[in-house]
């Protein structure tokens, strides 16, 4: 009986909670059917008291929104296959590998993840255009094409992959490049859908490169691009509501499919950091 | 059957109609312009039957921070005349333009024509070509040209000067029995308007007389102090002077106007502007660009506008003034590029209406001399209130932007933080001199018209 | 180089560890090794790109910052700004991994969505959603709580402000770390520990915490690393006001480099940040060691 009373107590404790934590998206979600002179209001109500669809449909008037949304989801997307490409198979030779100085790169790798980016954003931005990549998406996707979480996390998830199963590979004829392919990759998926989901969020998430590197509008990334939006049009708060509600429409899908994977893989590998 | 068939092919033709009808009534409407076809101008002539870029095909990026309209009708006009040129309109809010201008202005790829605005003069001005029209050709269709001269040349002027005027609510300054011949001319008259205008419910305001939130500091603190016959720098126009008993006095008024007269708090409404158009402040004081904002953002306020109040009947000066200045050319694009800049800035400076349209846009006050008494421009409310005492307006130069960051952190210190009126002025004095030595900048008090009377 | 005696080595395997090694190292140096040397040599330097300027100034961009009240105003709500939002976060991010952890609670992968979205959501569109809900008289938090605190022009308010939405966006990613770390505890340690009749505060105290560890300092040390950097919510809420009251290192740096173009200036101030981080970074390391 204890017991239920308990765990009934934990439910409600969890929920409202829950509840604090989803009120703003409530809230903004609300408001995003509101006009403005009901958002801007000095009486404020939380639901719509004239529910109107205008500032969904407007939305493309003021800023490109839909461009900026499509940007931003070829960017994440080719950054996020590139980096679980290059982590997993970093960590990989990291893990199973054995060389001079293995450990020494690995050390390196991790200090790295402690650089701040004010260090080196100036120079970097430098070199961005004495490459002539700005206002180019190599400028957002090239120097991010390995990272040292990726590479850490992944290391650690090989360690749970058995020499034995490489070894059994190899004696069936299959060469490096294989086994890493047919093995290891598919072995490593939870770590990947990790390392995936986090580096999705990073870039979608990344405001000052994008801002700094692009210039042309119509190559803008969305979250510039809401920045933007506000800077210009500063009280169209119904617009700015409903074009945040769909921005974080896909990471929340790719969250909610991947998410057991997501767990495992972080379970997998960062514990034992 | 048939007849549904029919039913809806009526339906479908109507629709075709509707929306091809809207289509070509829209196109008509934004490519109403008459395509001149003599020269037009007066000292400087422009003569659309020169071709340009030998007629070849041209395109061109114009980056500027918001007047989209305008900016297009510039462009529509131009290219009407030479169809051969594409210029490709770039617009970012105000705070991006001036991180992202200077850094693309390094690049081949970057704008030709870019908006200037002289309070980032520094990190502008090396990327500018001279305009190729001579300053003595400049001199005799605009005023105010000499401080733009660099070594006889000119890389921008103004085309019109914007300061600060009294926004009001017309309905609530009818709700509080308020009539037209109540605008206060005084300080002391405005503050006892304010106090009308203000609505309480019990020691909470509903209504707001004044707000000046955010924006004071550009607002009063730098400009105010003229009216009290206070420069901002000093004779040789190379430090500041900030920490003064004018400045004292302002910043003394304004928080009197909120903690004496309760006409308004430091905590309502986040800004000014903001507050004002969402209809919880009854009185605003703002620049020129306010209408802009009212226009785009909240166009169900019906206001007014008044010319700014003064401290005496004959301030030295009623209030500093900007110049809006027109586009830098940069030298760093290819010739053909330049040339075609160069000539959209003669076209630009020629024409009288487009002039007055970007004028009216802005509210700013036209330099160009035969704008000066045009009827559209006095017909203006924004504007008529200044043309009275326009020759009362004074020029600081194009004060570095650390000016106003200073002031604004010395104002949010005082009214926020509890600091005290002289350390914080004297703090921000100490900011912006500091910055100083690092500038080129010198200010342009002493060309004010009336400098020798300052008090 | 190669160790033959070693059984993961052949040929292939050799070929494949060459070209990955080379390519990660080839993409470290010129990705960061050579922008920190740019950096750390340009922080001696009067660097202004826009004028073109680079002369040597020897230490003083240095001695500036050591004189700079502001800089150091600005550390000073860095470190606190961290502190603060670290203890929540991981506080936090425990207790309700814990709680949904435990077998009291259904619905488990709810609840991880339910506390991950904040997360998942950028921190701009975020800053203005609670720019919004702290506004002094329209805003949800003074209206639903019937106050009149006028947030972020309040300079008591203002930086806790900024806090509270930083530790509402990102709790979230605590408590999937620790459910993680929570899903990969031995099992056997906890029935031995109920055999042995432990209360749940002992299994707690004993067995989870110090198992958990690694876990936490993971997670304390991606904190200290992601606040001491942190600008975006300040720029959009406060724009560091009011007066100097919510002024973060990073939003320094930024507005040095990018508003004022002291690249120089900037590059010195950076490497200030870096030496915090590393500093607070072995002190995590040694906090964790020392207790266990």
């Amino acid at each position: 009986m204890r017991k239920k009373v308990n765990s009934f107590l934990l439910r409600i404790i969890l929920l409202i909670l829950g509840l604090i934590v989803v009120y703003p998206f409530i809230w903004m979600l609300s408001s995003s059917f509101k006009n403005n002179s009901e958002i801007n209001a000095l009486k404020q109500t939380l639901l719509p008291k004239v529910f109107t669809l205008n500032n969904y449909l407007n939305m493309n008037e003021h800023f490109d929104f839909v461009r900026f949304f499509i940007n931003s989801i070829l960017v994440a997307v080719t950054v996020t296959i590139i980096v679980a490409y290059t982590s997993t198979i970093c960590g990989y030779v990291l893990c199973k590998y054995k060389f001079k100085g293995r450990k020494l790169l690995f050390g390196f790798i991790l200090a790295t993840m402690m650089i701040p980016w004010c260090v080196i954003i100036i120079p970097k931005y430098s070199m961005m255009k004495v490459f002539g990549w700005m206002d180019s998406y190599k400028a957002i996707i090239i120097p991010a094409m390995f990272s040292g979480f990726g590479i850490f996390m992944m290391k650690q998830n090989s360690e749970n992959i058995p020499d034995e199963i490489i070894e059994a590979a190899k004696i069936d004829g299959a060469n490096a490049l294989q086994i890493f392919h047919r093995i290891i990759f598919p072995m490593s998926r939870n770590g990947i859908a990790s390392i995936s989901i986090f580096q999705f969020l990073w870039t979608w998430d990344d405001f000052l490169w994008p801002y700094l590197v692009i210039q042309s509008k119509d190559k803008q990334l969305l979250s510039v691009g809401l920045r933007m939006f506000n800077g210009q049009y500063a009280t169209d708060y119904g617009a700015l509501f409903a074009a945040t509600a769909i921005s974080i429409i896909p990471v929340l899908v790719i969250y909610m499919i991947f998410q057991k994977q997501f767990i495992a893989g972080i379970a997998a590998s960062a514990v034992k950091g | 059957m048939r007849s549904k068939m029919k039913y809806f092919l009526t339906v479908a033709m109507i629709f075709v109609t509707l929306s091809t009808g809207c289509g070509r009534t829209k196109e008509s409407n934004s490519v109403k312009v008459d395509v001149p076809t003599k020269p037009f101008g007066s000292t400087i002539v422009y003569d659309p039957a020169k071709e340009i870029n030998d007629g070849k095909k041209i395109t061109i990026e114009l980056w500027e921070w918001g007047s989209d309209e305008t900016f297009q009708k510039l462009i529509d006009g131009y290219t009407s005349i030479h169809p051969n040129v594409t210029i490709k309109l770039v617009s970012n809010p105000w705070d991006d333009y001036w991180t992202k201008l200077p850094l693309a202005l390094q690049d081949k790829n970057g704008p030709v024509i870019f908006n200037i605005h002289n309070s980032y003069h520094e990190n502008i001005i090396n990327y500018c070509a001279p305009y190729e029209i001579s300053v003595e050709d400049l001199e005799k269709d605009f005023n105010d040209i000499k401080p733009h001269v660099k070594d006889g040349k000119v890389y921008y002027i103004d085309f019109g000067i914007m300061t600060g005027s009294v926004y009001y609510n017309k309905a609530m300054w009818k709700a509080a029995g308020l009539a037209d011949n109540d605008i206060p001319k005084t300080w002391d008259e405005f503050r006892n308007v304010a106090k009308k205008l203000t609505i309480k419910d019990g020691k909470h305001i509903v209504q707001a007389g004044i707000n000046f939130n955010t924006e004071f500091y550009q607002t009063y603190l730098l400009g105010l102090n003229y009216q009290l016959g206070q420069n901002l720098f000093s004779e040789n126009g190379k430090t500041a002077t900030i920490n003064t008993p004018a400045m004292k006095k302002v910043m003394n008024m304004l928080l009197d106007i909120y903690n004496v007269d309760g006409s308004g708090s430091k905590d309502f409404g986040t800004s000014g502007s903001e507050s004002f158009g969402q209809g919880q402040s009854a009185m605003t004081l703002m620049w020129g660009h306010y209408k802009e904002t009212l226009q785009n953002d909240y166009p169900d306020i019906d206001y007014g506008v008044f010319e700014i109040p003064s401290f005496d009947e004959k301030p030295y000066a009623y209030n500093r003034y900007n110049g809006e200045s027109t586009f830098g050319i940069n030298k760093n694009s290819s010739k053909e590029a330049q040339a075609v800049a160069q000539d959209v800035i003669k076209y630009f400076l020629a024409n009288d209406e487009i002039l007055k349209e970007f004028n009216l846009a802005r509210c700013t006050f036209p330099t160009k001399k035969s704008l000066t008494d045009d009827s559209d421009i006095l017909a203006h409310p924004a504007m008529s209130v200044l043309a009275e005492h326009i020759d009362r307006y004074i020029w600081p130069g194009p004060m570095p932007a650390v000016v106003e960051e200073s002031l604004k952190i010395a104002g949010q210190d005082i009214m926020y933080n509890g600091s005290d009126i002289e350390t914080a002025l004297q703090k921000a004095e100490n900011s912006i001199n500091e910055e100083l030595k690092s500038s080129d900048f010198t200010a342009v008090e002493n060309l004010y018209k009336y400098a020798k009377q300052k008090k | 180089m190669l160790n033959k005696n070693h059984p993961l080595q052949s040929k292939s395997e050799v070929i494949l560890r060459n070209i990955v090694v080379t390519a990660m190292i080839i993409y470290f140096i010129v990705f960061l090794i050579i922008p920190i040397g740019t950096a750390f040599v340009g922080s001696f330097h009067e660097w202004n790109p826009l004028s073109g300027t680079f002369r040597l100034l020897g230490l003083d961009n240095y001695r500036k910052i050591f004189t700079d009240n502001l800089f150091w105003k600005s550390l000073s709500n860095t470190i606190v700004f961290s502190f603060v939002v670290i203890i929540f976060r991981v506080g936090f991010g425990l207790a309700i991994a814990l709680a949904i952890y435990s077998k009291m609670i259904k619905h488990k992968s709810f609840f991880r969505m339910l506390y991950y979205m904040p997360v998942v959501t950028p921190m701009v569109a975020v800053a203005y959603v609670w720019k919004f809900m702290y506004h002094p008289q329209i805003g949800t938090m003074n209206q639903i709580f019937g106050l009149n605190v006028n947030w972020l022009m309040n300079s008591k308010m203002a930086l806790p402000a900024i806090m509270l939405m930083t530790i509402w966006k990102d709790f979230g990613y605590a408590v999937v770390m620790f459910m993680a770390g929570l899903y990969s505890l031995p099992k056997d340690a906890m029935e031995a520990a109920d055999v042995d009749g432990a209360s749940p505060w002992q299994k707690f105290r004993y067995i989870t915490i110090p198992l958990l560890k690694p876990m936490i300092l993971f997670v304390v040390i991606t904190s200290i690393i992601a606040y001491i950097q942190a600008y975006v919510q300040v720029l959009i809420l406060t724009e560091g006001g009011p007066g100097t009251s919510t002024f973060l290192s990073s939003y320094i740096i930024f507005d040095e480099a990018f508003v004022k173009y002291n690249f120089g200036f900037a590059s010195a101030m950076s490497f200030i940040m870096f030496v915090v981080t590393a500093v607070l970074t072995w002190l995590s390391f040694r906090v964790t060691r020392s207790k266990g």
